[in-house]
């Protein structure tokens, strides 16, 4: 909220602290205020001032969204005396005419509206408003109109409570009694607001209405109806308290938000507004001259009483981790205006309970906690000391997920990925948002495929090479469900199958994932499904994979069995194949394994051609069969006897033929 | 025959004038189709008795010589000559070497990895939660009513035809967590918030969160000032000052902020031009009412929570002037942590 410093001060004898220091002040202990900018003077006669933005807490928009809010924290922060106006004694009525015999209010509904409170001034005069009170405004943003409907503004910076002023003769009545009516609107009711900006009512809108027809939206913003003009006489000053939440329910409905249902929707003390009509009289007299008429029409069928709330000093003590005697607890919640009782104990061995009575403008407050904020902040946090907490030496948990992510990462970054973390968000497919930013992110992501795609393209334009992958959550609908799953995906530019697979297979070998094995098919931009036995983990393509992560979270394993090398020496031959070209090479090691048994102790594809010297849709594979025993040194002889039998056998049931 | 060959080579390098002679020298006795080299490739053909007798004198003179080369030709150029220590080819060590492939982190993961690290040390558990959330957990439990002006403070993305929410802030795991478990108990949760809200420098529709609660009998505010200190001290350096400041949040009583102030520069060009304390982290004490929601016993437990942005955090950390630089996956970026 915008704040007048100069404003300020005419709270107080004493001098405030200089802006700055003020600004900061007001940071430590109640609300984070800026310094904005010296203004002015504006005038011979004007002041200099200066601005300050004070972000008021939203649990304390109920008492400081205002001048008056503000200085009682100044008050209280600094301890200076500080005595609000009784504006009541300085208004003098001279006319004999009751209000009651020139303005009736009827409230239809309590809960809606809990107070209305309402003087009556004639023979006012419309004109500008003093030089001191335009340029109050125009500090805070607002811009003056005409004396009466300023200090209707003013009066709301001041105190905080949103304020109505009708021209009394433009309301519609029968008799010669105006009548003020309280109530939700009827469809098909039709308002044009100050702003000549039209609205269609309906019952979830309150209005304030003459004998005939709506002529405010009741706490949101006036009608043109009754608005004040160069020709005004007579008016009405109305400050009301309206429910929070037929406030913020129209304001949304109509789409309309203003000064005054801001302060509604977040609750305000209907105590407040007696003092608001009695300081708004005081202004107009003043500044518009005019009469006040006899007396006060005040609404108000149930008296807010400020409520107690007990405190324990155990508890002050316990949750801020200071010492802190009774007494000092005292003088705090006094200095805030709480008033604070002390029971003794009567054995005197336990400590002094409180019984705290709590202003009815600080609806915020209404438990122990509530009282033990306002302790602390007054008391410093700054002055809170700052300690390691004593607690049994639990070991945190263990996140098996966690711990795998990040070796994941680890791997990835060391096969030259790079990690990206893109979008929730994509542009088609997926589980719907009721309400998304854009058209491009209009539902969630069905896999991360989509948006790793596009970080391909977008990166080739500055990269020859691409390697990008992904941990994060897809999301899925399942009747009134949504299933998120946590996925890994990367991929891969220029496109090679052969080392993405060889990625994959890295991978779950670090993770001593086993039992991996690829199944063909051929779907848009997929390969092979990666399968651990019959469990799907995930799909290959010729740029892209993407696996299921807490699948793989749950096969990997830190364990490891050491196995002793051979003490004997391996021997190592090669064979050469001509296979047909959909010749798949997990056949021809099937078949190179059966028949070479324990002394084959692995098979390594080293080469797979086709092309030239190669005949038409055939290719070539070469591999090296290392042959190794456990317990014996293996001769020529014992090795080309099998490799025989190999060829032989990769001849006769392959069907293949070795090139000798 | 050894002994002599030893003794011919000893004197041509002491008479040596140059590192040039030097290196001939070496070339011509122990290069590869050196005389002394020969000697001991001949020694293939000899008996295996014989082999290992003479093997060993051979080596030990060729280890001899070239220990003397070297130390010759030290005293010619007043330092090693590389090619002749070495006894390999010369190699130009200040052209480029030849860099292996390698990945990056996300700086939001590299983050994150720090800041569980620092937490796991004091004891704190690190949870997971899920993205998408209900009503219930994400506002409710947390002592958010409906239709509350405090609602307006999530911007919210809710789901078509079902009765979700992205999850706005990581507090829903805070009740989900207790729901399950009695304290005592310290856990962190970093995840993945949505805010339904016009992207620039500092906001995205999607951003990074990490929220501490710890729970037990006497667990105050000062021990959420000894916490979190440690935790900047360790994150920023000890040279870090920290402020807090009211703050409200419906799910803690009383409610603080906390501000950092660094050495050195800090300013982002989202943060620049605004006073140099920078506000990175809301807390408090758990509000009775989320105890309450979670049925613990009234009054028996205290605590506090709170929640810091990671995004704020790596942007501080690395000097980042867009959060939207986070999300586009450009490698251009990512490359560089």
């Amino acid at each position: 909220m915008k704040i007048s410093y100069d404003w300020l001060q005419s709270f107080f004898q004493k001098k405030l602290p200089v802006p700055e220091k003020l600004a900061d002040l007001l940071t430590r202990h109640s609300f984070e205020t800026e310094l904005v900018k010296k203004v002015g003077p504006a005038s011979k006669a004007g002041k200099q001032d200066y601005l300050l933005d004070v972000e008021v807490l939203p649990n304390r928009a109920h008492d400081c969204l205002s001048h008056l809010g503000i200085a009682r924290e100044i008050a209280a922060l600094l301890k200076y005396p500080f005595e609000i106006v009784d504006y009541a004694k300085k208004i003098k009525v001279d006319q004999k005419e009751l209000i009651q015999n020139f303005v009736k209010v009827e409230n239809k509904d309590k809960n809606l509206c809990s107070r209305y409170t309402a003087r009556a001034l004639i023979n006012i005069k419309v004109g500008p408003s003093p030089q001191w009170l335009q340029e109050r405004l125009k500090i805070c943003g607002l811009r003056p109109i005409s004396n009466i409907v300023d200090i209707a503004n003013y009066v709301m910076l001041e105190t905080g409570q949103p304020f109505h002023i009708y021209d009394a003769d433009k309301l519609e009545s029968k008799g010669k009694t105006k009548t003020i009516i309280v109530r939700r609107a009827k469809k098909g009711e039709k308002i044009t607001t100050l702003d000549n900006e039209k609205y269609d009512l309906d019952e979830n809108i309150l209005v304030i209405a003459d004998e005939k027809n709506p002529v405010c939206v009741a706490g949101i913003k006036g009608g043109q109806g009754p608005g004040i003009d160069g020709q005004t006489k007579r008016i009405i000053l109305e400050a009301a308290n309206f429910s929070p939440q037929i406030i913020r329910q129209g304001s949304q409905q109509l789409n309309l938000k203003t000064d005054a249902s801001w302060r509604f929707e977040h609750q305000l003390d209907p105590n407040l507004t007696e003092e608001a009509v009695e300081m708004a009289a005081y202004l107009v007299q003043e500044i518009a001259g005019g009469e006040i008429l006899n007396g006060i029409v005040d609404v108000y069928p149930v008296k807010i009483k400020p409520p107690k709330v007990k405190l324990d000093i155990k508890k002050v003590e316990s949750l801020l981790g200071i010492d802190i005697s009774a007494k000092e607890i005292k003088e705090f919640l006094e200095r805030l205006g709480f008033g604070v009782e002390t029971f003794r104990s009567k054995n005197r061995t336990t400590e002094a309970r409180l019984e705290v009575t709590v202003p009815t403008r600080r609806i915020d407050v209404t438990i122990p906690e509530d009282l033990i904020e306002e302790i602390g902040r007054l008391y410093g946090f700054e002055k809170i000391l700052s300690q390691m907490p004593t607690a049994t030496l639990i070991p945190p948990a263990r996140n098996e997920d966690l711990i795998y992510q990040n070796k994941v990462r680890d791997i990835l970054t060391n096969l030259g990925f790079s990690e990206v973390y893109n979008y929730s968000f994509v542009s088609s497919k997926g589980v719907e948002v009721l309400n998304p930013v854009s058209q491009e992110q209009k539902y969630l992501r069905p896999n991360l495929a989509i948006n790793l795609i596009k970080n391909i393209e977008e990166n080739k334009k500055y990269f020859n090479e691409v390697r990008l992958f992904e941990i994060g959550k897809v999301f899925e609908k399942n009747k009134n469900k949504v299933i998120e799953k946590k996925r890994l995906g990367a991929v891969l530019f220029p496109a090679d199958f052969y080392r993405l697979k060889g990625v994959i297979d890295t991978l779950l070998n670090k993770l001593r994932i086993t039992d991996v094995w690829y199944n063909e098919v051929s779907r848009e931009n997929i390969r092979a499904e990666v399968k651990i036995g019959n469990d799907l983990l995930g799909w290959l393509g010729d740029n892209i994979f993407e696996l299921d992560f807490e699948k793989i979270v749950a096969l990997a394993t830190e364990e490891r069995i050491y196995l002793a090398p051979s003490k004997y020496p391996a021997i190592v031959r090669d064979i050469a194949l001509l296979v047909e070209r959909g010749t798949k090479v997990v056949e021809v090691l099937n078949l190179i394994n059966a028949v070479g048994g324990h002394l084959v102790r692995d098979v390594d594809l080293f080469d797979m051609y086709e092309g030239e010297e190669i005949p038409q849709g055939k290719k070539n594979l070469a591999f090296h069969i290392i042959y190794q025993s456990d317990d014996h040194t293996l001769t020529d002889k014992e090795v080309n006897k099998l490799q025989e039998k190999i060829m032989k056998v990769l001849e006769e049931e392959g069907g293949w033929e070795v090139r000798r | 025959m050894l002994f002599q060959l030893k003794q011919k080579i000893l004197k041509e390098i002491s008479q040596a004038k140059d590192l040039n002679s030097l290196e001939e020298i070496y070339k011509k006795y122990l290069g590869r189709q050196g005389e002394l080299t020969k000697v001991l490739r001949s020694l293939k053909e000899l008996s295996e008795k014989e082999r290992k007798e003479k093997g060993k004198l051979a080596n030990q003179i060729k280890e001899e010589i070239a220990e003397k080369i070297k130390a010759r030709g030290t005293k010619f150029s007043g330092k090693t000559n590389p090619a002749l220590a070495d006894k390999k080819e010369w190699i130009d060590v200040t052209a480029p070497g030849i860099l292996p492939v390698q990945g990056h982190f996300h700086p939001i993961s590299l983050v994150q990895r720090q800041i569980e690290e620092i937490f796991q040390s004091m004891g704190f558990s690190v949870l997971d939660g899920p993205e998408i959330e209900t009503e219930y957990y994400n506002f409710d439990a947390l002592n958010i009513p409906k239709n509350h002006p405090a609602r307006d403070l999530w911007d919210t993305f809710w789901l078509k035809d079902i009765d979700l929410l992205l999850r706005t802030h990581t507090s829903p795991m805070q009740a989900r967590y207790m729901e399950k478990h009695q304290p005592p108990l310290r856990i962190i949760v970093p995840g993945r918030c949505f805010r339904h809200e016009a992207t620039d420098v500092s906001h995205d529709v999607q951003f990074y969160q990490i929220e501490g609660l710890m729970v037990g009998q006497d667990v105050s505010m000062v021990h959420f000032k000894g916490v979190i200190e440690g935790f900047l001290k360790r994150f920023f350096g000890p040279e870090v000052r920290m402020r807090l400041r009211p703050g409200h949040f419906p799910f803690t009583e009383p409610s603080f902020e906390v501000d950092i102030k660094r050495k050195g520069p800090v300013s982002t060009k989202a943060s620049a031009g605004k006073q140099d304390w920078l506000e990175i982290m809301g807390a408090g004490m758990v509000h009775p009412n989320v105890f309450k929601a979670v049925g613990y016993l009234p009054g028996k437990w205290q605590g506090f929570a709170f929640g810091v942005g990671l995004d704020r955090l790596a942007m501080l950390k690395y000097q980042i002037d867009d959060i939207r630089l986070f999300y586009n996956g450009d490698l251009r970026f990512l490359k560089q942590f």
